[in-house]
Parts: C-alpha cells; sequence; structure tokens
C-alpha cells in the first residue's frame, strides 16, 4: 500500500466509499425518515438530518392513538407491534432451525448415500422455480380445510419447505467438501453413521451451517407475500406488520422506517454473532 | 516370517464390480499372523479395493473374507478391528491430536483414566507428547503421519492396513519415513498389509509381496521371489529397474543339444526341454534376462557364457554405475548396467557376454515363466 502512493490510496476508499454509500443510502434515508415528523416526511428539498428530530414515530408503534402528537392521531387503529414482533420471533427462528436440520439430514443421505436417485435433489428446487404467488392458491385450500390459517404452525410449515431447497443444496456443497477418508476413518475406529454425522461430518462443516442457517433466516425474516396471504389477525408477521403503515387507509411513512429499522436489528445481531463462522465458510476450502 | 505362521485372514475368489467394470478379480490371499505383506502394483490395478475389502469399507461382489476362519464379508467395518492409515491421513482435523487418538477409545467406552493413560503411552512411543494438544489441521505432514499410526495402534487392532501412506512425502524424506515404518512395524509386532506401487518400497519393506495387475495377482512371493524368479511377464517387467531385457526367441534342437534361439543369440539350454515342449506357444518362447546380468566380455568370463555384438545407442551415466543401451545386430535395444567411469562412447561396437544361467524362459501365449 505504502508504495503504491497516496493517489493510490484515495482513489480506492474513493471507489470503496462510493459504492458503500450508493448500497447503503436507503438504509440511511429510512434511518433518518424514522427521526421526522409528519411534515418533513416528503418534504421538498428533502433533508437527510431532521430538522425537528422526535422519537414519536417509534413510541407510536407500540402505543397506538395514546401519546401526543400527530402521528398517534393517524395511526390509532393500527396494532400495537409487539405481537407483530413475537410472532415473528416464533416463527422465523423455528422455521430457519427446522429447515437447516431437514436440510442437513437430507442434504447428507443425498450426498453420502444417493438416497432418493438423481432427480431427488433436482426436484426440491422446483418449489423455488415458480413466482411463490402460483403455490398460493392451492395451498390457501389446503390450509383452510386444515385450520392452518392464520395460525403459527402453519407460517412455520411454510417457511421450512420453501427454503428447504435452499437448505438442502447449500449444506450438500459443503457435504461434499468434506472427504470421505475422514468419515470411513472414524468408521473403522468403530463409529457408527450417526456418530460420524454428528462428531466428524458436522463440526467440520459447522461454518456452512452457521452460513446456511444466517441466508435462511434472513430469506424468513423478510418474506411478506405468504405471510401478507396467510395470517390476518394472531399471526401477523413484521413485514405485514410494515406495509400496513403504507396502504390504503394512509401513507404513514415515519412509523413505517422506525419499524424497519427496529426490525432489522435482530438479523444485524444473528449476522453478528456468527460472523466468525461465515468467514470459515467462505474460505472452506481453503483450510482443509 | 516362516510358513508355519497361523494365517490371519483369507480371501477366497473375491472379485470386485463397479457398474459391470471389474476392479478385482476372482483374488485368493493368505494374509499370515505378525507379518509385512506389501500389495504392488501400477495405479488402478485393484490394490487400493481389495485393502478396502479387508477393512468392510467395500463389499465383494462375489466370494468371501474369513478371519481366523470366521467368515466376515458382512461385517460391518466397525466390528472387524482393524486400522486403516489412508494415503492422506484423514486425521479430524477439527480436533486436537488428543481427541484424535482417544475418539476410538471413547467409542468403545473405555473408563477416562484408561484412556488418558494409552493415549499417553502410544504418545510416548511415537513422540507425540509435544503437540498432544495442537488442533490435527495445524500439524506437518511427517507428524500427521505418526498421529494417523498413533490413532490406528492406541485402539489395538488385529490387522494394520496402510494405503501408500508415504504418497505424499519427497522422495529424501520418504526414505527416512520408510526407515521409520519398518521400525514401527518390528517395535509392535502386528501384522500389516501395505499397499503402494513403488517396487523399492515393496522390495525394502516387505517380508511377502503381492504383485497385483489388472485386478489379478500375478504373483505372492518374499521379495528374493518377486524379483529372482518372476512368475509372469508382468512382473519381470514391472520388478527392477531399468527393466528386464525381454527376447522373442525360438526353440531348437541341434545335435541333441537343446537352444532357444533369435537372430542375435544362441543359448543352450540344458535340462528343462520336457516343460518347454509342453507349452501352448511352442517352439515360441520369451526369453527375460536382467541388465545386470549382461555383461561388457572379457577374457575373464568362462568359455559357456553367450556372447554378441552389439553397438552403444545410448548411454545413462548414474555415478557408481551407468546404463546403457545398446543395439544388437538385428536392431533390437536391450539395456544393460555396467560400472560407472568405463570409456565407452555412443556409437561403440562391443561384445556383449552372459552366464546362460542366468535366464528365465516365459511362455509368450500364457505368460507365465516355464524356467
Amino acid at each position: 500500500m505504502q508504495q503504491r502512493g497516496w493517489m493510490a490510496w484515495l482513489s480506492l476508499w474513493g471507489i470503496v466509499l462510493v459504492i458503500s454509500l450508493a448500497t447503503l443510502a436507503p438504509v440511511i434515508w429510512v434511518f433518518s425518515l424514522s427521526f421526522k415528523p409528519p411534515q418533513e416526511w416528503l418534504a421538498y428539498p428533502p433533508t437527510l438530518i431532521p430538522r425537528q428530530p422526535t422519537l414519536e414515530n417509534y413510541i407510536v408503534l407500540f402505543w397506538p392513538g395514546n401519546p401526543v402528537g400527530v402521528v398517534s392521531e393517524m395511526v390509532r387503529t393500527a396494532e400495537p407491534v409487539p405481537r407483530p414482533f413475537v410472532n415473528s420471533l416464533i416463527v422465523v427462528p423455528i422455521s430457519t432451525a427446522l429447515s437447516i436440520v431437514i436440510g442437513f439430514l437430507a442434504a447428507y443421505g443425498i450426498s453420502r448415500f444417493g438416497a432418493g436417485g438423481n432427480f431427488l435433489p433436482f426436484s426440491v428446487l422446483t418449489t423455488r422455480m415458480f413466482p411463490p404467488i402460483a403455490f398460493a392458491v392451492p395451498l390457501l385450500v389446503y390450509y383452510r380445510s386444515l385450520g392452518l390459517i392464520d395460525t403459527h404452525i402453519g407460517l412455520i410449515l411454510m417457511y421450512t419447505t420453501f427454503t428447504l431447497a435452499f437448505s438442502l443444496w447449500m449444506i450438500k456443497g459443503f457435504i461434499d467438501g468434506v472427504p470421505r477418508h475422514i468419515e470411513e476413518a472414524a468408521i473403522l475406529d468403530g463409529a457408527s453413521r450417526w456418530r460420524v454425522m454428528f462428531t466428524i461430518t458436522l463440526p467440520l462443516i459447522r461454518g456452512g451451517l452457521a452460513a446456511a442457517a444466517l441466508f435462511v433466516f434472513i430469506m424468513n425474516w423478510t418474506e411478506f407475500l405468504f405471510a401478507l396471504i396467510f395470517t390476518s389477525r394472531f399471526a401477523v408477521t413484521l413485514p405485514v406488520q410494515v406495509s400496513r403503515y403504507a396502504g390504503a387507509v394512509g401513507r404513514y411513512y415515519g412509523p413505517q422506517a422506525a419499524l424497519g429499522i427496529l426490525a432489522s436489528i435482530p438479523v444485524l445481531i444473528a449476522g453478528y454473532l456468527i460472523q466468525r463462522y461465515l468467514v470459515r465458510a467462505f474460505t472452506f476450502g481453503l483450510v482443509k | 516370517m516362516t510358513h508355519e505362521a497361523p494365517i490371519l485372514v483369507r480371501l477366497e475368489k473375491v472379485t470386485k464390480e463397479f457398474n459391470g467394470t471389474i476392479a478385482v478379480q476372482d483374488l485368493d490371499l493368505e494374509i499370515w499372523e505378525g507379518e509385512f505383506l506389501c500389495f504392488l502394483g501400477p495405479s488402478g490395478c485393484g490394490k487400493t479395493t481389495t485393502l478396502r475389502m479387508i477393512a468392510g469399507l467395500e463389499r465383494p461382489t462375489r466370494g468371501e473374507i474369513y478371519l481366523r476362519e470366521q467368515r466376515i464379508t458382512d461385517w460391518p467395518p466397525q466390528r472387524r478391528n482393524f486400522g486403516f492409515m489412508f494415503q492422506n491421513y484423514a486425521l479430524f482435523s477439527h480436533m486436537s491430536v488428543y481427541e484424535n487418538l482417544a475418539f476410538g477409545l471413547r467409542i468403545r467406552r473405555f473408563p477416562s483414566n484408561e484412556i488418558e493413560r494409552k493415549v499417553q503411552a502410544i504418545a510416548r512411543v511415537l513422540e507425540l507428547e509435544p503437540v498432544l494438544h495442537v488442533r490435527a489441521s495445524r500439524l506437518d505432514l511427517s507428524t500427521m503421519q505418526r498421529v494417523a499410526l498413533a490413532r490406528i495402534l492406541v485402539i489395538e487392532p488385529q490387522l494394520l492396513l496402510l494405503d501408500e501412506p508415504l504418497n505424499n512425502f519427497r522422495p529424501g524424506l520418504r526414505e527416512m519415513m520408510r526407515a521409520e515404518l519398518k521400525r514401527w512395524q518390528h517395535q509392535f509386532g502386528r501384522t500389516m498389509v501395505y499397499v503402494t506401487h513403488d517396487q523399492e518400497e515393496a522390495l525394502t519393506l516387505g517380508d511377502r509381496i503381492v504383485v497385483i495387475n489388472a485386478g489379478r495377482v500375478e504373483q505372492v512371493g518374499t521379495p528374493d521371489e518377486i524379483y529372482w524368479r518372476p512368475a509372469t511377464l508382468f512382473v519381470a517387467s514391472f520388478i527392477g529397474r531399468p527393466s528386464m531385457n525381454l527376447i522373442p526367441v525360438q526353440y531348437q534342437e541341434f545335435d541333441h543339444q537343446a537352444y532357444v534361439i533369435s537372430p542375435d543369440l544362441r543359448v543352450p539350454i540344458g535340462s528343462y526341454r520336457d516343460d518347454i515342449i509342453k507349452t501352448t506357444s511352442f517352439p515360441n518362447l520369451i526369453l527375460g534376462i536382467r541388465p545386470e546380468h549382461l555383461l561388457l566380455s572379457d577374457l575373464s568370463h568362462p568359455s559357456h557364457f553367450v556372447r554378441f555384438p552389439a553397438e552403444v545407442d545410448l548411454i545413462r551415466p548414474l555415478g557408481r554405475k551407468q546404463i546403457l543401451d545398446v543395439k544388437t545386430r538385428s536392431g533390437h535395444i536391450l539395456q544393460m548396467v555396467s560400472l560407472g567411469g568405463k570409456p565407452i562412447a555412443v556409437g561403440e561396437r562391443i561384445e556383449i557376454a552372459f552366464d546362460p544361467q542366468n535366464i528365465l524362459l516365459f511362455d509368450p501365449k500364457t505368460e507365465k515363466r516355464i524356467y
């Protein structure tokens, strides 16, 4: 870096800065918006830093219509946020965990024993080949007769199924990367298949599992279409709730932005917690 | 190693097919208690497959495997209690050396103080104490090899199977590790089956050698037997470097004396006439002679030696020795080994002599040795 001189250094960081800004601009805008009072939401010229910063957008999420201010008047009828938040925190981790566990077991069978033949791994992908909306009508019929509409379990089943293709393929890639000889060595040492799977293979692809889990978590956490169609009151998730602040009833951009910011926090925490595994997952082939 | 050693493992007509391709065919083999047995053959000849069948990692398509006369063909590998050392060692890279060694013992439910004792003991012997708590992925190759060996020794297997364990070493280190292995085998006195494609390795390490080619056993014997009395043309040409000279010859008799002749040679053969007449391709035969048995003719050689003229075609000096490619009058290229430093030039006409006692004769059809 030193030899390249300050010009090179400057241009490198300049490029990094520009790209980062372009990527983060919407996030920054939403963050700023979440602290703006209603008259600034669509003000022209727009402001980046709110002239009269306020926490009202956040407060009304939890006590709609209760506290003082203009915004509370506007969103009086909205559902308080805790319920969708709790719903998301129930549905998303459980379906993510299920998807990863089932994905791992299935991927192991496919990778090591060719379970299901050549067509199975491919056929799993079909769940992601159609626009999701194509599944909505048949599923709606099933769900209605099974009483699964607007339930946690209904969403969990759906999210697990639709992310399974993803976790299966991702995890299969990592399992394929574990040398068979290592497993055979454990078998010759006397270990059963299950033991090999959990004490040898699983620890070796931990990073890969973490990466897959994070991606599946994000997919589920931000899933909107199915949640919108299959929930109404009881099991409403965060993305649906976010959408409700700017719908037919009005355009409450401030609270919407505030909820968006709050919704991103769990993902940020999850990502931070497993980031050390992520690095390892992506350099998996190098450190063997 | 004497023939009285009891048989530990016996393979009977073992065949392995992969999707219709035959990897190993009708293989009969005995592994004797306490011996160092080498499987030698070119890559892809089925030696590793055979080893994996003994270990139970592959199931024979046909045939049976016996352990002390008990049929174990269907036993899973876990039940056989054999140690298997893989070419790349297959250490559990996410565990420490200690955990690697303790793994098999934990499965066998040894009490923890017993595990500790056994691991420490084997670590002391193989000088692994300083690295016991290092992650296996951080070790260098030769340490990995010792860990791999320790891991299979610690469970006290009745048979050690090693699949080309020295392949990853550079040449100098290879010889050193080879010597180490031989020392360990004496030290632990266990039966070992060792797979290699390196004939030098097989000749130095093995009590007996099984030469395998294209899924079939060509010959089983001691290194000396393999080298001096090769059973087939394949063994004859595969073992020894430079490889044995093979010359097509014909059987003929003059004045009640038997000879094999080629355009360049006329070699008297005394006593084995009857065997030759029985061969399928009679009177065509193949004569084999080792390069070190071809000598630059001089007056000190006894008169019964066969002599023939040739021309030096290529000289490959090897320090103390040199390899000469010589062209006979009929244009056949033969290889011979002579002492280095002899003033010989390419193109020079020389006379070559050899003792007719040193020739081998093969049947070109069956490729078996007649004499």
